[in-house]
């Protein structure tokens, strides 16, 4: 009789208990990757939030959009002066929602060559700072300080950022859509308005449910 | 022929290799732990900076805490290790219960309010809110009074319409209903008293989580400001938020792994009995039987080593200073300075905390006061 079979069966045995030990029996444990859907770019994700690549991705598309606008391609007059009004979040993802028009701003300043000219109203305490100077001749001045150069806008350009969350025993699920609009403060009409979507899902860790 | 050593000798060795090794799975340096700890660290800082007044560090703490929650844990390797069954739950980064998270985002709006941000502090009460629903254990939407309300206060503040989560809040309102909304008040009252839960384990083997209930004394809060007087009781009960969810899937992974711990045991209990027999009855014949029960033996003690290794523990770190009551008020005030007596009283009206704090009210925007019991 072979006697070590007994104990082979009983280390086998033993062995399959302790490897049993690192399972847990529920499903999806380790959770399922976060996934970016109808986005430009799908990198590594670590929320369902909004996050850089959805901020290039919308701002892109809106400034390229800009620019095709009739309004702004046959502005007459030289280039449009545009204002920028702070953009609304209605998601639930806290944010630093003026990022968003910094960037169609800048792109439509480095790539629009000129099309487009932005107004800096965030800037004017200091500017009419500095033209009380000029006017008072406290500094210098190349041209008559008395004379008003402050432009006014033609457009104002605004967004608006909405959420739509859903959770369910599959994981969590995040819409935002990114909205911008053209406005014309002289007649109130919405000369332009495009959006961008991204939804992107995900699923804790089942250590944290 | 040089004699041979007792067949099990080697195999002894193994199984102490494995106690040793299975022992040492369980432990985890302090600093190691103080990293995944961190999280804890900055819910209890930021919230001792709030009440302090230290408002930077408030922010940075808290914001440092929704970064994390905003972020999913896929891929956490300390969570894999929390669900293994010879390492302990607490070894994983904390992120704390739904309830503690929510209150991370409410104290982090509550500072977007502050800083004249409505938006943003609505968008933390809305992550707050998901932060509630479980839906794997039937909880499809949220039960905080104060997280829909105030939802709803800053949308009509944005000049939207408020009256959906005005609805939720009064459906969820257990202890006081909240009133309709005033858009024009300016000055925002965050009230909070008492100390919150705690968590303690249960079980046999400490594999089921429970929580003490917290307590507050003064749960009913009176303001006095311009000779008038407002009374506001609380509008959620964080002890209610903490017990009344039904279990996390943690708990069913926790409940595996003592299941498999007693089982391993009792395993071990009967081979080592029985191995112990059969080897006494082989008198060190070297006979079948002796070698069977010598086999049986060290199966039954790797067993129990494996069962003495598995650690089913719940995690009890607590964020432990929070408070047990939240509540809020909307008032309409002149802008410049003013003085509010403010006193914590017992639900029959007898004072427990009184003091008098002094603000002053924007002309331009919501002026938001944080009144804690603990920060007077």
């Amino acid at each position: 009789m072979n006697v070590l079979r007994p104990l082979t069966c009983a280390s086998i045995a033993v062995v399959a208990l302790f490897a049993s030990g690192c399972a847990s029996g529920v499903r999806n444990p380790s959770g399922v990757p976060v996934t970016v859907m109808k986005a430009d770019e799908q990198g590594f994700v670590a929320g369902t939030g909004i996050e850089s690549q959805d901020l290039v991705a919308v701002t892109d598309k809106m400034a390229r959009s800009i620019l095709n606008t009739p309004e702004i391609k046959g502005f007459a007059g030289g280039p449009p002066r545009v204002v920028l009004l702070p953009v609304e979040n209605e998601t639930r993802f806290a944010l630093n929602k003026d990022i968003f028009l910094t960037r169609i701003r800048t792109q439509l300043n480095s790539k629009a060559q000129g099309q487009v000219r932005f107004l800096a109203r965030e800037r004017m305490q200091a500017l009419e700072d500095e033209r009380r100077l000029k006017r008072e001749g406290s500094v210098t001045s190349n041209t008559n300080p008395n004379v008003q150069e402050f432009k006014g806008a033609d457009f104002f350009l605004t967004g608006k950022l909405s959420g739509l969350t859903t959770k369910t025993k599959a994981g969590t699920s995040d819409y935002i859509l990114y909205s911008f609009q053209l406005i014309d403060p002289r007649t109130t009409d919405i000369l332009w308005e495009d959006s961008a979507e991204v939804k992107k899902q995900g699923l804790e860790d089942a250590a944290y449910r | 022929m040089p004699p041979r050593a007792p067949f099990f000798v080697p195999r002894l060795g193994c199984l102490l290799s494995l106690a040793f090794a299975l022992a040492g799975c369980t432990s985890l340096s302090p600093e190691k732990q103080a990293e995944r700890n961190r999280q804890l660290d900055d819910y209890r800082a930021g919230l001792k900076a709030l009440r302090s007044g230290d408002l930077v560090s408030a922010r940075q703490r808290l914001d440092s805490a929704v970064l994390t929650l905003g972020g999913l844990s896929v891929g956490d390797k300390t969570a894999k290790e929390a669900r293994n069954y010879f390492k302990e739950e607490s070894r994983k980064n904390f992120r704390g219960e739904p309830y503690e998270r929510a209150m991370a985002f409410y104290y982090r709006g509550l500072l977007y309010w502050m800083d004249g941000e409505p938006d943003n502090a609505r968008a933390c009460f809305r992550s707050a809110a998901v932060q509630d629903m479980a839906p794997e254990i039937g909880i499809t939407e949220a039960d905080w009074t104060l997280l829909d309300y105030l939802d709803g206060l800053a949308t009509v503040k944005l000049r939207g319409d408020g009256k959906d989560q005005l609805k939720r809040a009064r459906k969820s309102a257990r202890l006081n209903p909240p009133p309709d909304y005033d858009g024009q008040a300016n000055v925002l009252v965050f009230l909070e008293c008492g100390t919150g839960p705690t968590k303690y384990s249960a079980g046999e083997y400490g594999e089921q989580l429970r929580f003490r209930p917290g307590s507050a004394p003064g749960s009913l809060v009176q303001f006095v400001v311009n000779g008038q007087t407002n009374k506001f009781g609380p509008y959620d009960d964080l002890t209610y938020q903490a017990t009344t969810r039904g279990g996390r899937l943690m708990d069913h992974i926790l409940a595996g792994k003592a299941v498999f711990k007693t089982g391993a045991d009792s395993f071990g209990d009967a081979a080592v009995v029985s191995g112990a027999i059969l080897a006494i009855g082989g008198q060190g014949s070297r006979g079948a039987a002796d070698e069977i029960g010598f086999g049986l033996l060290a199966a039954g003690l790797i067993s129990k080593a494996v069962s003495a290794a598995t650690t089913p523990a719940a995690d009890t770190r607590t964020w432990d200073n929070l408070p047990n009551f939240i509540s809020f008020a909307a008032l309409r005030l002149a802008p410049g300075p003013h003085t509010a007596q403010i006193q914590f009283q017992t639900q029959t009206g007898q004072p427990v905390t009184t003091r008098a704090v002094t603000f002053t009210v924007a002309p331009d925007r919501d002026t938001v006061l944080f009144v804690s019991d603990r920060n007077l």
